[in-house]
Order: structure tokens, then C-alpha cells, then sequence
């Protein structure tokens, strides 16, 4: 039987006939995708931006300052998450840990100041799913992003718990680095979020 | 290992050794920066729509392409994952206005009922 | 863990048990089984699809019928339609995406095995979920493509939408998980020197077809995403009252639905490009041409959606923009049905069932196309829309097109995945019967549709002239029946006493014939170096430039197929899919479900995804 070592360390499963990871460039077809599933939400959006027939308008309940500190945050937690992956590579594990941490921490916070957001939409201005088409095409729109960035958090956490149970080191570089892709999607599809339906009038 | 497309020399980078934190934190300097001067412009009196429109997205456009160029490395990647990023992002791009148009969004497609 | 000591010559057989043998297919990840898998489940729904055709002819045979009521039929021809795009022919085409692939770019596996099985049992759930409906008497009736608001809980207040709704979204999580997968593998995986352009063209146009699948689902996803949460949350996406436009719904599933159209007939194309080469023993006539083709017309597919909308009132010059897009999108379709054209001039000709196959797709593929184009013009189309003119044209492309490319296909390689050869006979008989049922069938549904016969109606009055065309119409589609029985005898005759085939019954060009027929596991004993798009051709012939064929290398020894490895099989996946399928259709039963069962898709999305991620302080596998 041959030397499974010997085997194993010849052939990374990972790496392809171009030399780039599969799951790097699997990842990358992912936000290629997910574009446009954000596309369509952004479009549906646009589509009926001041038709609706009733209710609330977007300048009566947006609260800009709030929502400029939470893109803020994300981009600033992109910033940790580059840090975290630069860290890795660098075989400092405590200190990505740590990053990775500040980074979910961050997202978590975006996460809450977005129901925070939510709550007084429906509490304090009666404006729900059901109340009008801009009701309906914002919660989902930014109500989608908030579970992207929910899902991002969880990710991240579980890198977090790996590092601490001595489970994630240089060598897992590449998962780190496509779960920082994915953090930076979800960073810039705020970016279109923001400017499209906060800022512009 | 074999490399039929003669790409294997150009995933230089992937290490993210072209990039230093000194350079990801310029970064994030810079995108703060131009946050807060998107969110200053709404305050500019009398500013016509769409030259407040323009300015926002082009500064938010900028953005994009310092998060995607350099904190996702797509600058310095292989031209494959940028393919497979750029492309569908011009898709998306093009249905968005499509179906703002076809939805008298921008008033350029009058129905015709 | 799979050994490779297991292949070694001499090596001892286990001897399978029953329960063995269906785990074995329940845990596997070989891309060559999981081809088997989509294959079979493919064709068994398809059966099902067909016979809602036959029940639906069975009804329209005579005017004034009531085999049937209308109730039913609505939710024949939804089932019909769905079942026949999303769980026969995208599946169809995906097992020889997952069985031909990796053997065409000189792969052992594809990039993602687990991943790959995973969207094998996510499939297969939403095609039960689909099908779950009729036990519950909630069978899905909007029609295929569920237009608003018909769907809301206002007109539609039955569970009926709500199966279709969560199945489809289910299906389309499967499909671009594979395509991922595949993308993935085409650009990561081939053997060295196989250059893009030196990529069989089925290979290429699978490719394209994986772009069109994870760029055009998510705009059905959106869509449905919409109307669930109308139907569930009470939002106003599709509410007209409410300011909201029906239109949002057409559009959003049109993007998604003409790229659709495209998924359903490239990867056919791609099988015609490889079995008219071998069968004229010519290469495909200008085979750049043809991949640039593709290339354009996956693109282009998605500006002209809107050609399916031109009588809902968009004006001028959205009709214009979609009509002249339309009109230029056959231009590279044209092209290729010339390019295959030439491939067979100066050919010599092998008659053979696969060929016949392709060479009935290329005729009634071209056919569909002439009606395709007439529907381009908005005037036309607003005489032809919603008559069975269009349901002539679409069975033109998608039966006389994807299906009998997809027959080509399975001749073609039946050989090589079985390792026994379809009876020659049998399959012309199949083929002539079919061919002639479903011309029969189809063709006088173009002058039914001229003289006025909607589409979707469950009957029609004798005195208005239709009635002899519909029952030539219901005999030619018991014709087509019955060239399936033909092809289900031949399977079962093959099965039993085939004709054994050698590693290349076909003197084939391509990768795939250089290895035994079933591959090994590992597919290829020696990763291939490939010099030309038909290597194989080359390796054998020479290219006349060369002289001698190229020298036999040297035999494989027990050595080097030790040192493969395989990756070993995985109950995660078929694990996680169940647990998906838990939690939505839990949407349909309780909350309760719903979060139970989200959270174990959670947890089991963790374990999926360490479970080579080693041990606190271990070394990796």
C-alpha cells in the first residue's frame, strides 16, 4: 500500500490544473451570482420607488445619520477582516482570532442597529410589509442583506471558535481568505444599498 | 504542475504579499472619507437631483472598486476570478436599468396605455 | 475510505450485500454514479410528464370531452410543463454533465465531489415535494411559468401554488450548486495541454449552459422570494390594488426563464457537436465558430426576455428593443445548424442510431427555430401568442431540439457507461417511431393555432373546425408513447443480453473512448496529455502532417494506481439535503418545523463543511 503521506502531500485536492484554489474560485462564481440576486431585489426596488399609494415616504422615516454609522461599521469590519487574514498568513493565530472577532462583533451591530431600525419603522411610523410597496421592497431588500450579513456573522464566529480549539492555523489560509470574500461582498452590496436607497432622493 | 494556459505565473498575490496592512488601512481611511462626503453632499442647499445623483454614484462607485480591487484582492488576482465577478456584475448592472426603464423609472419608456 | 488496493489486479471482492449495495448509492460521490443517479430519477419523471401529455391529447381528441375537468387540466399541463424543464430535461442534461465531463477534460472526479451529491438529493427532493402535492390533493394549476396574480392567496387560496413555489426554489438551489461545481471544474480541472479551445465542444457548451444557471436562477429565486412573502407575509409586491404590478413577476421570471430556454438546448447542441464528428469521421467544421456561437448566444440571452411579453402593452420601443435583440440572437444559432451541415458534407457517414438522433435535431431543431423567428416580429407574435402555435414552436425546440439530442446522447454513451451497446434494431425502430409521433403530434398544432385554438384549454366546440387536427394530434402523441416502450425494451434487452463494447465502439475522437467501458473509479490510470480538441483522433491516426500514429505508451503499473486518490464517501450530503427538505417544507406545515429544521440544516452545514478539517492539533487527512 503506498505512503499516505508521502501521497497526500503530493496532491492538494484543492488546487487546480491552474494553480488557483477551487474553493477561491468556486467563491468567487458565488458573488458573481449573487449579484444578481441582489440585482433583481435592487431592481424591484427601483422599479417601484414612488408608486406606492399609501403610507410612509422614505423621507419620512429615514434616519441617516444611524444608517451612515452602520455602513461605517462594515467598512470598517472589512478593514478587520483583511487585518484578520493578513494576521493568519502571518501564523499569528491569537491575533486573526481576534480580528475575525472584531469583525463579527462589528457585523453583529450592523445586524442590531438594523432591527433597531426596523422596530421604529413599524412602531414609530406604521410602516410594515404590508403597508405599501415601499414597505414591501425595502424589508426584503435590506431585510436579505441582514441575513447575509447574519450568516457572515455565524461563519465568522465558528472561524473564531476553530482558531481558540487550536483547529485553524497558516495552513487554513484559504478558507479564512474566501469567508473574507464573502464578508466584502456583503460590505459592497451595502455600499449600492446605501447610496441607492438612503442617499439618493 | 502542469499548466496549459501559462496562468500559474500570474497568482502572484495570492499570498497577499503585494498588499500591506499599511496600504489596507490607507484604504479604509479613504473610504471613510468619501462616506462622509456622500453624506455631507445630501446637506449641500439647493444642490440640483441630478448633479447630487451623479456625485453619489460616482463616489460610491469609487468605493466599490477600492473593496473589490483591494481588500478582495481582485486587483492583484488571477484575471479569472475577475471574469467570473466582472462579468455578472455588468449583467446585473444592465437588468437593473432595464427594468427601471421598462418601468418608467427614468420616464424614458412611456407605457402606452 | 475508498482504497485503490481494491483495483489492483488480483485483488479480492467484497461480496455485496443488498443494504450495502443502496447505501453504497446513497453515500456516494463518484461523479459517474451521481450521473447514473440524475439519470434514472430524470427519466422517471419524465415518464410522468409524458403521461399528463397523453391524459391532456386524451381529453383535447374529441371537442365537448370530459375525460377530465377543467380543474385537472390546469393542473396537467402546470405539471406537464414543470416536470418535463426542471425535472427531465435540466436533470437529463446534468448526468451527462456529471458522468461526461470529467472524462472528456481528462478529470477524475469534479471540483466539488460532495458538493456534487449534495445537489443530486437536494434535486431529488424538490422533485418529490413537487409531486408530494397530489397526495394532498394541492396539485400546483398557474402553469409552468405561474403568472401574477393568479398565484396570490386571493386567487389562489390552496396549498397548490405553495408546493410549486417552495419546490422550484429547491430545484434552483440545486442546479446552481452543480453549476458552481462544474464551473469550477471546467476551468480548474482539465488535464494538461487541454487549452479552453482545446475543450470538446460539449464540454464548452456545458459551460456556457453553468453561467446561464447561476446568473439566470437567481432572478427566479427573487421572484419567488416575492411571491412567497406576498402569499405568507401579506406584502404587496404583486397587489395591484395596492399600486403593485402583476408585470414585476412576468419580467423577473422572463429573465430568468429565456436564459432558461438556452439551459435546455445547449447542452444538446453540445452532444450533436461531438456525434456528427464521429459518426462522419470529419472533425466539426469549424469548431471556434461554432464555441464563439454558444458563447453569444448565452450572452446575448439575456437581453431579449421581453419576447415573451410583446402583448402586454410595453410600448414601442420596449417591443422594438426586445424584437430586434430576438432577431439577432439567430444569427449564432443559425450558424451553428451550418456548421453542423458541414461537418457532415464529405463526411463518411456511419449510419447509426445516435446519428440519427442529431440528425433529427438538427431538422426539427431548425424547424422550431423558422417559428421561433416568426414570433420575434411583435405584429406576428400578437396573432400567435397565447394559441398553439406557440406550443407547436416550443415542442419544436425543446422535444424535436433538447429531447432527441438527449436520445443522440444516451446511444452515444450508453456504451460507455454501461459497458454494452443499445441494440442497433431496436433503437432505429425508436427512432422512426418517434420521430414520426412526433411530427404527427406537433406539426398540425401550427395550423391550430393559425385558425384560433388557445393553449390551456380543457375543450372546445366541434363547430369550430379543430377537431380533426387534435385527433391526429392525440394519435401522434400514443405514437411517440410507444417508441419509448421500444427504448425502455431495449434498455431492459441490453441490460440482460447486450453486445459487450470495448473501451471504443464508436472509433470515437475524444478522451472519454481512451479508457474502459464502465471506467474504473478513477477514470483515467494516467493523467492524459492532450495536444488537440479530438486527442484521441490524433493519438490513434496522426494528423497526417506526422506520419505514424503516436507509439503506444508504456503499460500502466499496479504502482501508479495505488498512488490515486479518490475522495472517500460522505453521508453529509443526502443527510443535509434531507434536513433542507425538512425545514421548507416545514413552511407548508409549522413554524415549529421550520426552525427545528433550520437549525439541524445548520448544524449539519458545519459538519459538511469540517468534516476534512482536521482535529485540534492534527495533520490534515
Amino acid at each position: 500500500m503506498a505512503d499516505h503521506a508521502a501521497t497526500h502531500a503530493v496532491h492538494d485536492p484543492n488546487i487546480g490544473t491552474t494553480g488557483l484554489d477551487h474553493r477561491k474560485m468556486g467563491m468567487w462564481a458565488f458573488l458573481g451570482s449573487d449579484c444578481m440576486f441582489f440585482g433583481s431585489l435592487i431592481g424591484t426596488y427601483l422599479a417601484y420607488k414612488g408608486k406606492s399609494i399609501s403610507g410612509p415616504s422614505p423621507r419620512d422615516v429615514f434616519d441617516i445619520p444611524l444608517t451612515s454609522y452602520s455602513a461605517a461599521l462594515l467598512l470598517a469590519s472589512s478593514l478587520t477582516m483583511v487585518l484578520a487574514l493578513a494576521a493568519l498568513q502571518d501564523d499569528r493565530v491569537k491575533v486573526a482570532a481576534r480580528w475575525l472577532l472584531a469583525t463579527a462583533a462589528m457585523g453583529l451591530h450592523f445586524v442590531l442597529n438594523q432591527v433597531y431600525e426596523f422596530w421604529t419603522f413599524v412602531h414609530h411610523h406604521d410602516l410594515t410589509l404590508s403597508t405599501s410597496l415601499f414597505g414591501s421592497s425595502f424589508f426584503v431588500l435590506t431585510g436579505f442583506h441582514g441575513a447575509h450579513v447574519t450568516g457572515g456573522v455565524v461563519w465568522l464566529l465558528l472561524l473564531v471558535g476553530l482558531a481558540w480549539g487550536g483547529r485553524l492555523d497558516k495552513r487554513d489560509h484559504t478558507k479564512v481568505e474566501i469567508a473574507g470574500l464573502y464578508w466584502h461582498f456583503v460590505d459592497i452590496v451595502w455600499i449600492a444599498i446605501f447610496t441607492v436607497i438612503y442617499l439618493i432622493p | 504542475m502542469v499548466d496549459p494556459d501559462g496562468t500559474a505565473a500570474a497568482t502572484q498575490g495570492e499570498g497577499g504579499g503585494h498588499v500591506t496592512v499599511k496600504t489596507y488601512v490607507n484604504v479604509a481611511i479613504v473610504l471613510a472619507i468619501i462616506t462622509a462626503l456622500e453624506v455631507a453632499t445630501l446637506y449641500i442647499p439647493g444642490i440640483p437631483s441630478s448633479l447630487l445623483v451623479g456625485i453619489l454614484l460616482v463616489m460610491s462607485a469609487l468605493k466599490f472598486y477600492l473593496v473589490v480591487g483591494f481588500f478582495m484582492h481582485l486587483k492583484y488576482d488571477h484575471q479569472i476570478m475577475r471574469a467570473l465577478f466582472v462579468g455578472p456584475l455588468m449583467i446585473a448592472i444592465a437588468i437593473i436599468l432595464a427594468v427601471m426603464a421598462l418601468f418608467s423609472a427614468f420616464l424614458l419608456l412611456p407605457r402606452s396605455h | 475510505m475508498a482504497t485503490p488496493a481494491a483495483f489492483m489486479p488480483g485483488a479480492k471482492a467484497e461480496v455485496p450485500t443488498f443494504w450495502g449495495v443502496i447505501a453504497s448509492w446513497l453515500i456516494t460521490v463518484d461523479h459517474k454514479r451521481i450521473g447514473i443517479l440524475y439519470g434514472s430519477s430524470a427519466f422517471i419523471f419524465f415518464l410522468i410528464a409524458g403521461i399528463e401529455g397523453l391524459i391532456m391529447r386524451l381529453q383535447l381528441a374529441r371537442p365537448d370531452n370530459n375525460i377530465v375537468s377543467a380543474q385537472t387540466f390546469n393542473e396537467l399541463f402546470t405539471m406537464h410543463g414543470t416536470t418535463m424543464i426542471f425535472l427531465a430535461i435540466m436533470p437529463m442534461s446534468a448526468a451527462f454533465f456529471n458522468y461526461m465531463i470529467p472524462l472528456l477534460i481528462g478529470a477524475r472526479d469534479v471540483a466539488f465531489p460532495r458538493l456534487n451529491a449534495l445537489s443530486y438529493w437536494i434535486f431529488l427532493s424538490g422533485g418529490l415535494l413537487l409531486h408530494a402535492s397530489f397526495l394532498f390533493n394541492a396539485v400546483p394549476d398557474g402553469g409552468w411559468f405561474g403568472y401574477a396574480n393568479l398565484t396570490s392567496s386571493q386567487f389562489s387560496p390552496s396549498h397548490s401554488i405553495d408546493f410549486w413555489m417552495l419546490g422550484l426554489q429547491i430545484l434552483g438551489i440545486s442546479s446552481m450548486l452543480a453549476g458552481f461545481n462544474f464551473l469550477v471544474t471546467i476551468i480548474n480541472m482539465r488535464a494538461p495541454g487541454m487549452t479552453l479551445m482545446r475543450m470538446p465542444v460539449f464540454v464548452w457548451m456545458s459551460f456556457v449552459t453553468q453561467f446561464l444557471i447561476v446568473l439566470a436562477f437567481p432572478a427566479i429565486t427573487v421572484a419567488l422570494i416575492l411571491l412567497m412573502f406576498d402569499r405568507f407575509f401579506g406584502t404587496l409586491f404583486y397587489a395591484p390594488a395596492a399600486g403593485g404590478d402583476p408585470l414585476l413577476w412576468q419580467h423577473l421570471f422572463w429573465i430568468f426563464g429565456h436564459p432558461e430556454v438556452y439551459i435546455l438546448i445547449l447542452p444538446a447542441m453540445g452532444i450533436v457537436s461531438e456525434v456528427l464528428p464521429t459518426f462522419a469521421r470529419k472533425p466539426l467544421f469549424g469548431a471556434p465558430v461554432v464555441i464563439y456561437s454558444g458563447i453569444m448566444i448565452g450572452f446575448f440571452g439575456f437581453g431579449v426576455w421581453s419576447h415573451h411579453m410583446f402583448s402586454v402593452g410595453m410600448g414601442p420601443v420596449a417591443d422594438a428593443a426586445f424584437s430586434i435583440a430576438t432577431m439577432l440572437i439567430a444569427v449564432p444559432t443559425g450558424v451553428k445548424i451550418f456548421n453542423w451541415l458541414g461537418t457532415l458534407w464529405g463526411g463518411s457517414i456511419r449510419f447509426r442510431t445516435p446519428l440519427y438522433f442529431s440528425l433529427g435535431f438538427i431538422a426539427m431543431f431548425t424547424m422550431g427555430g423558422l417559428s421561433g423567428i416568426m414570433h420575434a416580429s411583435p405584429p406576428v407574435d400578437l396573432q400567435q401568442t397565447d394559441t398553439y402555435f406557440v406550443v407547436a414552436h416550443f415542442h419544436y425546440v425543446l422535444f424535436g431540439g433538447s429531447v432527441f439530442g438527449l436520445f443522440s446522447g444516451a446511444y452515444y454513451w450508453w456504451p460507455k457507461i454501461t459497458g454494452k451497446m443499445l441494440d442497433e434494431r431496436l433503437g432505429t425502430v425508436h427512432f422512426w417511431l418517434m420521430m414520426i409521433g412526433f411530427n404527427v403530434t406537433f406539426f398540425p398544432q401550427h395550423y391550430l393555432g393559425l385558425i384560433g385554438m388557445p393553449r390551456r384549454i380543457y375543450t372546445y366546440a366541434g363547430d369550430l373546425g379543430w377537431t380533426f387536427w387534435n385527433l391526429v394530434s392525440t394519435i401522434g402523441a400514443f405514437t411517440v408513447a410507444l417508441s419509448f416502450l421500444v427504448f425502455i425494451g431495449n434498455v431492459i434487452k441490453t441490460a440482460r443480453s447486450g453486445q459487450v463494447a470495448g473501451p471504443d465502439p464508436w472509433d470515437g475522437r475524444t478522451l472519454e473512448w481512451s479508457i474502459p467501458s464502465p471506467p474504473p473509479v478513477y477514470n483515467f490510470a494516467r493523467v492524459p496529455e492532450v495536444r488537440d480538441r479530438d486527442d484521441l483522433w490524433l493519438q490513434k491516426y496522426g494528423d497526417g502532417h506526422e506520419g505514424a500514429p503516436r507509439p503506444k505508451p508504456a503499460p500502466v503499473t499496479a504502482a501508479e494506481i495505488a498512488a490515486i486518490y479518490m475522495p472517500p464517501t460522505s453521508f453529509w450530503p443526502i443527510l443535509l439535503a434531507i434536513a433542507m427538505a425538512v425545514m421548507i417544507s416545514g413552511l407548508l406545515i409549522s413554524m415549529y418545523q421550520v426552525i427545528v429544521g433550520g437549525l439541524v440544516t445548520l448544524l449539519f452545514m458545519y459538519k459538511f463543511a469540517v468534516e476534512y478539517h482536521r482535529p485540534a492539533g492534527g495533520n490534515r487527512h
